[in-house]
């Protein structure tokens, strides 16, 4: 063990000790000794104004009002050497594969509910189950088509799943401008350190939505689905839409007839096969989920259990990211692969057992809780950054819904090199790859790192003061990469 | 075959930027005459005030006030800023149809206008101000010449601006020539002052010399058939992108818009110009403008709101 961890610091991507650069940082290093501090500011502004000339903004949702704002973006990358990359990528194909086959299984015979591996009322009772998706015909058991999960290091450096995201998943449009920018920062570094290309993302996702509807389109047409201009990920949507050259539509823009889905265009309506749809379950038909949505489509629904129309990722994906779920994933893996999880969970104390409950109250300022349904950073609460008064209140809604929480050690993530205000310092990071699913399950060799940019904050969702930076994925001379999977 | 709601986007992107190129011009060109005293510059002042819907007899405002207000104020729909605003919140509604340098030049236009030191940078020097603009306007249209597909999306960008614009110039030669606006205009300074607003000046000398003539400017601006602000130059382009749309569609039902615009396009191209007279002109504008408003919406009927059950599939 290192003397870092041993002082109770978290792992640290750059160094393995205060003053020793890690082997795959040196060339990094390298550089920015020959840089002082008004050329890395050159570069911080020249890298913001191309986010800000491209409209890389996101909304942010206040009290009162929402505002369009840049994604704060770190000029200095984040690298991955290959061989711990190796360990993710399998780690991922693994658990995707699986939860895909739990997916299968809950919305057919249910026979890990059965064999009693998960409580079933777990999974029937979660406000994410869709009882409608019961016993349909899902291509290739894909129900996960896109899939970002969020990786932590834990203290020893070894990757963990810290969660599942299948339902919606975004970010993948940051990870893809910040390597744009990234290239025009560190040019010679670049080229030199051997980096895997993330640019095949959009024909991947293409190819993958495609492979969904082979069953009775040769040439499927695929449409991205988004809730429109206010939503908070819209540059996202269209950036997809735009580079992988098919409709960005909006419910207003698709009818149904006979239960197939057209799309108005200036020529009449035309038929659509695929939806990648960026709007969560609850919004996409009004007459089979809320009713009060004037988001998505009238019928689309039932177009779908007719089977003339594909929704990716399909309905009712969230019941296997539901954080009470989530524990039980190492389980999942071992039931329908009978292998163990190559990437481990972060402990999850379950507060509907009463036992464990008992424990998160008396241990509230060491826990992370977080709400079950909830995302984004939203409705949790950071037990040791949290005053009395936010215990008390959190205690409170723990013994009223004990079903709706689940509690985690308070995980230190691990720090990389930021440029804060013109100075290189240290911040929290975590890790989001992005995992596609369709015929067969593709890695994209890079992600997102989402950084914490206030000092000692580990919270690194973009609604909470979060900001991005690109993931250097290296490549191994000894495989063979980046071929035509 | 694109989305109906993309073209309607892509349709307002070019009305608004072609309006907001206007009344930078119509700005610029009051405030430049309100730097001369006299009969002359008053009369401009006044066709611009009348071109942008202001009556000048009730006006409480003096002509700086009304233009510092057309080009900042967003609380004004007909401001310039208001006029970017809007391109570009359509702009954004289509951004995977409009190639990434269009869309980074309106995107900087939009930046610039919203700046908080914009009201700052108008009152230290309007004339650069407005001129950037236009100079910013003709980088966005020429990175979409060079990089757009010239197919329907681009069609409906230039329906847009051909109609705006055919609109904008009709107005203008109402406000100047019209009977409803008080004595038509007369004045050199007058006459240079609303051949810059319609960028002609330049275009028009090479045509018909310094001879500053009332009936020849209304000739140029109306009959003029190479001059891009002319109304047959503006409503030929109209009909031929009509045309290029209708290759698009498999059906017969868009022979409205087309029609009305191949015949509006006849009227000004066969005009007898040699005997209009003043009041024959002004009644032909009229008729420009009428039909400008009818193919407007035709385009909106046919291509963009039209009913489902005549498109549903049998």
């Amino acid at each position: 063990m290192d003397v870092l961890t041993a002082q109770g610091l978290p792992y640290d991507e750059m160094q393995a000790r205060p003053g020793e650069v890690r082997g795959h940082y040196l060339a990094l290093q390298r550089r920015l000794d020959t840089l002082d501090a008004g050329d890395l500011a050159e570069r911080q502004r020249t890298l913001e104004r191309f986010f800000l000339l491209q409209g890389i903004t996101f909304t942010v949702y206040g009290a009162e009002s929402s505002t369009e704002r840049i994604i704060p973006t770190d000029l200095l990358p984040r690298i991955i050497p290959a061989e711990e990359w190796a360990t993710v990528e399998d780690g991922l194909t693994q658990r995707l594969r699986a939860l895909n086959m739990f997916l299968a299984d809950i919305y057919g015979p249910q026979k890990i509910l059965a064999d009693g591996i998960v409580p079933r009322e777990l999974v029937l009772c979660a406000p994410s189950y869709r009882r409608e998706m019961q016993n349909l015909y899902v291509p290739h058991q894909s129900y996960a088509n896109v899939c970002g999960s969020d990786l932590i290091r834990q203290p020893d450096g070894a990757f963990a799943v810290l969660e599942d995201n299948l339902r919606v998943p975004s970010g993948v449009s940051y990870m893809l401008a910040n390597r744009d920018a990234s290239k025009r920062t560190f040019p010679g570094t670049f080229r030199s350190a051997g980096v895997r290309t993330v640019e095949r993302y959009p024909d991947l996702l293409l190819a993958t939505l495609k492979s969904m509807a082979a069953d009775w389109r040769s040439d499927p047409q695929v449409v991205v689905l988004t809730p429109g201009v206010y939503n908070s990920a819209y540059y996202e949507h269209a950036y997809l839409a735009r580079l992988m050259g098919v409709p960005l539509v909006e419910g207003r823009d698709l009818v149904v007839h006979d239960n197939m889905v057209y799309m108005r265009t200036t020529t009449g309506l035309r038929r659509i096969d695929v939806i990648y749809r960026r709007v969560d379950d609850d919004f996409i038909d009004p007459l089979t989920f809320r009713r009060d949505s004037s988001l998505g489509v009238a019928g689309l629904f039932n177009a779908y259990r007719a089977g003339t129309v594909v929704i990716c990722n399909a309905p009712g994906t969230g019941v296997a990211d539901d954080k009470a779920v989530y524990t039980y994933v190492p389980e999942i893996i071992k039931y329908y692969l009978g292998e163990d999880a190559i990437l481990p969970n972060i402990e999850t104390y379950l507060c509907r057992e009463p036992a464990q409950l008992q424990h998160v109250l008396a241990n509230l300022d060491k826990l992370v809780v977080k709400a079950v349904g909830a995302s984004g950073g939203y409705g949790m609460l950071i037990g040791p950054h949290a005053s009395a008064s936010e215990r008390a209140e959190f205690a409170a809604a723990l013994k009223a819904d004990p079903e709706n929480y689940i509690a985690q050690p308070t995980i230190q993530l691990s720090t990389a090199p930021c440029l804060i205000d013109g100075q290189i310092d240290h911040r929290h990071v975590d890790l989001r790859p992005f995992i596609l699913s369709g015929d067969k399950i593709v890695v994209t060799p890079g992600a997102l790192t989402r950084v914490a940019l206030r000092k000692g904050s580990l919270v690194v969702n973009s609604s909470q003061g979060g900001g991005s930076k690109d993931t250097w994925v290296l490549s191994s001379p000894h495989r063979d990469q980046d071929v035509q999977p | 075959m694109m989305l109906a709601r993309v073209a309607d986007s892509l349709y307002w992107i070019g009305r608004y930027v072609e309006r907001a190129e206007h009344m930078c011009r119509l700005s610029d060109v009051m405030l430049n005459a309100t730097l001369d005293q006299g009969e002359a510059a008053s009369q401009a002042v006044r066709i611009a005030l009348a071109a942008v819907g202001e009556d000048p007899a009730e006006s409480q405002r003096t002509p700086y006030e009304a233009a510092f207000a057309l080009a900042v104020d967003r609380e004004d729909t007909n401001s310039i800023t208001s006029s970017l605003a809007r391109a570009r919140e359509n702009a954004r509604q289509v951004r995977d149809h409009i190639t990434t340098e269009t869309w980074e030049r309106l995107n900087l236009i939009y930046l610039r206008v919203t700046d908080p030191r914009a009201a700052a940078r108008f009152a230290d020097g309007s004339s650069v101000f407005l001129q950037d603009i236009i100079a910013d306007l003709h980088q966005f249209k020429g990175a979409a010449d060079a990089t757009m597909s010239h197919g329907e999306g681009w069609s409906f960008l230039q329906l847009g601006v051909y109609l705006e614009r055919a609109q904008l110039i009709g107005r203008l030669l109402e406000s100047g020539f019209g009977e409803s606006h008080g004595r038509p205009v007369t004045e050199h300074v007058a006459m240079t002052g609303l051949l810059r607003m319609s960028c002609a000046l330049e275009p028009y000398l090479r045509r018909y010399t310094a001879d500053l003539q009332p009936r020849l400017i209304r000739e140029f601006l109306m009959f003029d058939e190479d001059f891009p602000r002319s109304l047959r130059f503006a409503t030929t382009q109209i009909e031929s992108h009509l045309v290029g749309i209708s290759r698009y569609a498999e059906h017969t039902g868009n022979a409205g818009p087309q029609r009305m615009a191949g015949r509006l396009k006849a009227r000004l191209q066969y005009a007898d110009i040699e005997t209009l007279q003043l009041e024959g002109a002004n009644a032909l504008i009229n008729m420009v403008l009428e039909e400008c408003s009818a193919i407007h919406a035709a385009i909106y009927e046919t291509f963009v709101a039209y009913s489902l059950e005549m498109r549903l599939p049998a």
